[in-house]
């Protein structure tokens, strides 16, 4: 692992952007539509199959940033087929993570400045089949690099919350905001920032802020990393009161630096009664370069929250670059960049780390992923693989990094959710010449617990 | 792209027409700027009646014409009519027999989404199985299928329409057609809907309503719920497109007085008394309401799922499961939502009008106007 080193990565400059994405935890209009309509398994509703993934275009190969309709069902003939594509040419930088709000509308965080969020337009043609008729870049008063979104209702009113890990403009050094919106007509509500070049010393801060999490009128934000990778590296966490929408705390998550940085927390996932009645109220948190898993314990009686312990050490389990959390009804999974696992816990033995099952081996920069059912029913599980959509040095890629090439398989595997047996895999770079931003399943995400 | 005419032989068929039928081919021209919300999910339109202008104006034709029944007097639209969501304002709807039907006229909207089960009962399983129904029906529209063929081959017009959708005349033809214009009935711009495009914000009270409607009440959670959603979770669409799902006892009558319904078509007992949650869009203008047409106003179908639920053996228990309150006197069944609960969920329906379908002149009666309808239609299709 010595060999994970950040130099170099800023000759990458902005674009460079961690992936880590998420969704929604509520059912969206859509979810329960596929839902009512795969009731049995006789008629099954074909699309849950299908995959919506940003593909971002590599410069060496000629390709154009796009979003693609893919069929993700090892059992079809058509496993691996763009089954349509929204190529968009205005932006040098790709969109980088998918959600669906809870009314079922489309939303796309940005790496390019000049569209940090989008919402994208989903409709459907005369044959019954979805298309994407465009993207719509939203105002966001100058928030940049966009990462992920939540929508969460605070005192009645609910809001979609972005965290933009490049702040009101990545040439500052120690950026970083929550960008909060009215989630009916994406007008900008407020934008809360607390750079501690601005703040009194020890003050509560934000920066490179990432992964975010709600629980009542308490949100949490990570520290991650300048999206410039070099500038800056994160170790703690915020924590936002959504009263007043104001940082109130942080809190250090670090331990061993085993490759030297600082931890730099990536997603953070606030269990709470919602994920599961059984589980005690705490924050779990994944820190990308201490390859670990901690929780915060939390006390609902008087809003507090404890001393955070380490649940999960990838040193001494062979794995780095944990990311993202992704609960069902009854498991939380976990993706590991190295080697490409994912590993899942039961949900109700949370925040302690229970395994439930055999891990899910997947490629190099597991990262995001989602569930469904074959047409024969079989449940399956796909992950895509990509730390950082960049390029290689094998063809000239001006964007080559070693790190980064290393967690980079661009595919797409598929494997049975109760075995782990690996069913098929899809290779982006190899057949569409693109890597493979982001995935989420087009109709029903067919996960219930992200943030 | 659009006007690309594909050219098909029409293979002979049968033809019943007296006069023979005339090799004509085919004009299948794509219906253009089709456009249908993501989120109503897939749908499938039979392969052999795939949607194209010359059927869906042919469809518009057919069924405003009282040429359908036996007297010429009836139509489709005399029981469907657009302003009311092609629902038709009776109690029960009443045909060339004057003899009042069984059955309160159903809206017709939405109907690429969903059901595989068409009728209160679900006793037809397409709609171009059900288009024959109630033109054979001695009581709605009484017609003799060789007769109307007959008649639609002499007709001045309806040769040449049909030459060019289907080939022939033909009953399958009618009913083909019918069914395509029916399809093209997409109601996509009620207040809800743009709410949920997020073009604009319910006002408080739809969005308490909207709550309500949505949610599945837990007393002891304090979660206040009205549960239409859990029978109604398709009800900006036609219903369900699996199976036998979205047919339930809604609670309307005691075990002694419940009718057939679905068991009608499946014989089985448990099915007694079960029919078809209907769409729930623009039901503003469709009263009276339910399968009778007992109730005139969405206030008493209120009042019916707050505290008017009747007991039988085949009652819904996500009925007798939800409650409002954390215990009821023995044996009653009821939401125990207040007063303005239920106004609130009123207000919601009152979200699902759409006027720009009830105006739509693409789906309004041909024959009112002095244009050419077919050019009208294919105008207007999308
Ligand atoms: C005399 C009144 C009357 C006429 C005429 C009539 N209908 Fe209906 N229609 C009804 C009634 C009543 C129902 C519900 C009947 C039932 O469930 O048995 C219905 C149901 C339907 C349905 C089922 C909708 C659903 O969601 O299940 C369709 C489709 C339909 N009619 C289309 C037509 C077409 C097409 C014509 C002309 C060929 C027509 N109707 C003529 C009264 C009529
Ligand atoms: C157990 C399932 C169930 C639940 C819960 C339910 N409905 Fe219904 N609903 C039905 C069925 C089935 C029908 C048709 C019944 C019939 O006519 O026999 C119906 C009919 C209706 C109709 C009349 C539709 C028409 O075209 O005539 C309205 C309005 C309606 N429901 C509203 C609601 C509202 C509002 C709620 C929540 C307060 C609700 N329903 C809860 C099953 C349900």
């Amino acid at each position: 692992m010595k060999n994970i080193t950040v130099i170099g990565i800023w000759v990458l400059g902005l674009s460079v952007m961690l992936s880590t994405g998420c969704s929604n935890d509520k059912k969206t209009e859509v979810q329960k539509t596929a839902e009512k309509q795969t009731a049995e398994p006789a008629s099954r509703n074909q699309e849950e199959s299908q995959g919506i993934v940003l593909l971002r275009g590599l410069p060496t190969l000629g390709t154009q940033h796009s979003i693609a309709i893919v069929e993700l069902d090892p059992e079809s003939q058509k496993f691996g087929d763009i089954l349509h594509e929204f190529v968009y040419e205005d932006f040098e930088h790709p969109l980088h993570h998918l959600y669906y709000s809870p009314n079922g509308r489309l939303y796309a965080t940005g790496l390019d400045p000049a569209c940090s969020l989008a919402e994208i337009g989903l409709h459907r043609d005369a044959s019954g089949s979805p298309a994407i008729k465009g993207m719509q870049c939203l105002d966001t008063q100058g928030q940049q690099v966009g990462e992920d979104i939540m929508w969460h209702t605070v005192n009645g009113k609910q809001y979609m919350f972005v965290t933009f890990m490049g702040g009101t403009g990545v040439s500052q050094a120690d950026g970083g905001s929550i960008g909060v919106f009215e989630p009916q007509t994406n007008a900008v509500v407020k934008v809360i920032e607390a750079r501690r070049s601005e703040i009194p010393e020890g003050a509560p801060y934000i920066m490179y802020p990432h992964g975010i999490s709600a629980y009542g009128d308490r949100m949490v934000v990570s520290s991650t990393i300048h999206p410039d990778l070099a500038t800056g590296v994160g170790n703690a966490l915020t924590i936002i009161d959504l009263n007043n929408f104001t940082p109130i705390q942080n809190i250090t998550i670090e331990d061993a630096k085993p490759v030297g940085f600082p931890s730099s927390p990536v997603e953070v996932l606030f269990v709470r009664p919602e994920i599961s009645k059984l589980a005690k109220p705490s924050v779990l948190v994944n820190t990308m370069f201490g390859f670990e898993t901690w929780q915060v314990p939390y006390n609902e009686a008087d809003k507090s929250f404890g001393n955070p312990v380490k649940v999960y050490d990838g040193v001494s389990s062979g794995t780095g670059v944990p990311l993202e959390f992704y609960g069902t009804e009854t498991e939380l999974f976990i993706s590991h960049a190295l080697p490409g696992v994912v590993k899942r816990y039961k949900l109700d033995s949370l925040p302690e780390l229970v395994s439930s099952g055999p891990d899910i081996q997947a490629e190099a920069g597991a990262h995001h992923m989602i569930f469904y059912p074959t047409q024969s029913g079989r449940k399956v599980i796909a992950v895509q693989n990509n730390l950082l959509n960049l390029g290689n040095a094998a063809d000239g890629d001006p964007t080559d990094v070693d790190f980064i090439a290393k967690v980079n398989d661009h595919s797409i595997t598929v494997s049975d959710l109760m075995t782990g047996e690996r069913l098929a895999a899809v290779n982006f770079k190899q057949r569409y010449k693109k890597g493979v931003e982001n995935v989420e399943a087009l109709f029903g995400s067919g996960f219930v617990h992200h943030h | 792209m659009f006007r690309t005419l594909v050219t098909t032989t029409s293979v002979a068929g049968i033809c019943i027409g007296l006069f023979g039928c005339k090799q004509e081919p085919l004009t299948a021209t794509p219906l253009k700027d089709f456009e249908a919300p993501f989120v109503f999910g897939h749908f499938q339109v039979p392969a052999d009646n795939a949607l194209t202008v010359e059927r869906v104006a042919l469809g518009r034709l057919l069924f405003y014409d009282p040429i359908l029944s036996k007297n010429n007097q009836v139509s489709c639209a005399s029981c469907h009519q657009q302003a009311r969501a092609f629902a038709d304002g009776k109690h029960t709807s009443v045909g060339v027999s004057g003899k009042p039907l069984a059955f309160n006229s159903m809206s017709l909207v939405n109907l690429l989404w969903g059901p595989q089960h068409f009728f209160w009962d679900g006793r037809a399983k397409s709609l171009e199985a059900q288009a024959l129904v109630p033109i054979q029906h001695p009581d709605e529209m009484g017609q003799d299928l060789d007769i109307l063929v007959k008649e639609l081959s002499t007709h001045a017009e309806y040769p040449s329409l049909f030459a060019a959708a289907y080939g022939d005349i033909s009953p399958q033809h009618i009913a083909a057609a019918l069914a395509s214009f029916q399809r093209t009935l997409i109601s996509a711009n009620s207040r809800y809907d743009q709410y949920l495009r997020g073009e604009i914000t319910l006002t408080d009270q739809e969005e308490l309503g909207r709550k309500l409607f949505m949610a599945h009440p837990d007393a002891k959670a304090s979660q206040r719920g009205g549960n239409c959603i859990d029978c109604h979770s398709q009800f900006v669409t036609a219903g369900f497109s699996t199976r036998l799902d979205g047919f339930s006892n809604n609670g309307l009558d005691v075990e002694a007085d419940l009718k057939p319904g679905l068991a009608a078509v499946t014989g089985k007992p448990e099915h007694r008394g079960l029919f078809k949650v209907p769409s729930l869009r623009n039901i503003a203008v469709t009263a009276p309401y339910m399968h009778d047409g007992r109730f005139a106003t969405l206030a008493q179908v209120l009042a019916h799922y707050n505290s008017g639920i009747e007991p039988s053996t085949t009652l819904s228990p996500l009925i007798v499961e939800a409650n409002n309150q954390v215990s009821d006197t023995a044996g009653a069944i009821s939401l125990n939502l207040s007063e303005s609960e239920q106004q609130a969920i009123i207000a919601f329906l009152h979200t699902l009008t759409d006027t720009d379908f009830l105006t739509n002149p693409a789906f309004s009666d041909p024959f009112n106007r002095a244009q050419d309808a077919t050019a009208q239609v294919s105008k207007d299709a999308r």
